[in-house]
């Protein structure tokens, strides 16, 4: 007996003289053209959702577990039962948030900082006529819960006045914020991945109409309903590889500009603008790695994620069709 | 062998359905043994072309029981209809050669779904093109071909994978004497290697020259079968 052959000369065999003729049947200029755009829209939005997923851990892990704490007329001693201390007000609440239970970092602000702080109110000039409060950072460590409250209470018997502002508030706020954008984007590469595959199993209407004759004859000549899906699938996910490629090259500088633009929310050092035309060589490979690490991921994955939907769309519609047959 | 039991057909003519639609055969039943051969008889309209068909499997018959080469058409899965059509070779009357390919790989097309390796298939394909005498023509594409020529084609692919089954919508129409007559000697040969065939015509003098079992149809019901 005939020893089989192997996979690739079997498929170059079909592909070769099976009479489906596949050039014809899925063009090879409309569909990569459709999913490269469609690539284009559902890497947007998923750079969108990356953005949004950063941004939401950033504002609960950062800014949620932080405390602010107040402290007027910080340079005046304290008074401890109608005893003037030697310890200033701000020294003795700062004495106190370091001993709090899960505080991970106390820092009270100096005057550049606070200066800037106050600089869109009161410009850059830092000579205050007035005294202003101590602006101390309590830093929690992570999973910490802290008691505002009887922080407040506690940090008022010391230092009479002082505030106490919990950030985790408009933390959480910030952070549902994000987690809506994050199911927004999400539902935006639904509905892109949606249209692809409307698209892709239109063309593939299109295709069998057109080769009629040719499948009904090999269908009557013993070819499996696999072997027909299969031919057109393998078309289709190439050219839906080739579309995804194209569209993946499209949205990276794109991806790069939204990138550097959102840089400072997110605390990443934006990509170094090139001195000169030949620096974009080393410049590509900084690209990359100037996008969040997730996104790369998924910009490399979009181009065999339209070739697996251009091909299960394919299987799907072409096995339907070949139903009507007997 | 193949085996018809009241078997009947309707076409599901479009805009027609249920008890509208053309009836094309009526409780149809006869048996063929393994390397019989059957002369298929009857004034167009008759049938025959029906019952090439539901025997060809591209259509399912719509009453009765059949079965084919061993095989219950009616409990059969889709890929079991599959392997047991690439047992089954056709003439069909208008040929249906594929247009863009060559004589050869329309010719070599049973084959490669076969999954046959190339060599085979092109020692195959060159002998039964010398068979045919077309071994000059293998570039041509269809079109390009007279009648008799597609026909010699359109038989060659019939037979090249050496079928089990073999039918046959008037295969000598467009063929000089000549070539209507080798086309029965090796008929002959087949059967005698046991492919059971059936052969639908209105050539009387070559049902005269080549006395055979004989099937008769009239108005897609079986007259005669003897």
């Amino acid at each position: 007996m005939a020893e089989r052959p192997g996979l690739f000369t079997r498929w170059n065999q079909a592909r070769r003289a099976d009479g489906l003729a596949l050039r014809r049947a899925l063009p090879d200029r409309l569909l990569p053209l459709l999913v490269a755009a469609m690539t284009v829209l559902a890497a947007l939005a998923l750079a969108g959702a990356t953005g949004a997923q950063i941004l939401s851990a950033r504002w609960s892990n950062g800014a949620a577990s932080m405390l602010t704490i107040q402290v007027p007329d910080p340079d005046t001693p304290t008074t401890t039962a109608g005893t003037t201390t030697h310890l200033t007000r701000s020294d003795a609440v700062l004495a106190a948030l370091a001993d709090s239970p899960g505080a991970s970092r106390v820092h009270r602000l100096d005057k550049a900082e606070l200066g800037a702080l106050l600089a869109p109110w009161l410009g850059q000039d830092h000579d205050f006529a007035l005294t202003l409060p101590a602006i101390i950072e309590l830093h929690m460590a992570a999973g910490t819960q802290t008691d505002a409250t009887a922080l407040a209470r506690r940090l008022a018997a010391i230092a009479p006045g002082t505030l106490v502002e919990r950030n985790a508030e408009w933390g959480e706020r910030l952070g549902r914020l994000a987690d809506s954008l994050h199911s927004c984007a999400l539902l935006a590469v639904a509905i892109v991945a949606g249209i692809a595959v409307v698209l892709i199993a239109a063309t593939t209407r299109a295709g069998l109409a057109a080769r009629r004759l040719p499948i009904e004859l090999i269908h009557a000549m013993g070819a499996t309903d696999g072997y027909i899906a299969g031919r057109f699938a393998r078309r289709t996910a190439l050219l839906a590889f080739i579309g995804g490629l194209a569209g993946s090259g499209l949205a990276l500088p794109i991806l790069v500009l939204l990138s550097r633009v959102a840089a400072p929310f997110a605390a990443a050092t934006p990509a170094p603008t090139p001195a000169s035309s030949a620096d974009w060589t080393m410049l590509a490979h900084t690209l990359l790695a100037t996008l969040p690490t997730p996104l790369v991921a998924t910009l490399l994955a979009l181009a065999p994620a339209a070739a697996l939907i251009g091909w299960l769309t394919t299987q799907a519609t072409v096995r339907a069709w070949l139903r009507n047959l007997p | 062998m193949i085996r018809l039991r009241d078997v009947g057909f309707r076409y599901d003519a479009a805009g027609a359905s249920g008890a509208s639609a053309p009836v094309a055969l009526r409780q149809i039943s006869f048996e063929v043994p393994q390397g019989g051969f059957r002369w298929l008889l009857g004034p167009s309209g008759a049938g025959k072309s029906s019952l090439l068909r539901l025997l060809a499997l591209t259509a399912r018959p719509t009453s009765g029981t059949l079965e084919i080469l061993g095989s219950s058409v009616a409990q059969a899965r889709r890929a079991a209809l599959a392997r047991l059509r690439r047992r089954i070779g056709v003439v069909h009357q208008d040929f249906r050669l594929l247009p863009d390919l060559p004589v050869f790989d329309n010719i070599a097309l049973p084959l490669r779904l076969q999954h046959r390796p190339e060599d085979e298939v092109r020692d195959e394909v060159h002998s039964i093109l010398d068979w045919v005498g077309l071994a000059s023509r293998a570039t041509a594409r269809p079109p390009q071909l007279s009648g008799g020529e597609q026909q010699r084609v359109a038989i060659a692919r019939a037979v090249i994978h050496r079928p089990a089954l073999l039918l046959a919508d008037e295969p000598t129409n467009a063929l000089d004497e000549y070539q209507a007559n080798r086309l029965m000697e090796l008929f002959r040969d087949l059967s005698g290697l046991g492919t059971t065939i059936l052969v639908a015509t209105h050539n009387d003098a070559l049902i005269r020259r080549y006395p055979a079992h004989e099937l008769e149809l009239a108005q897609g019901r079986l007259l005669r079968d003897g």
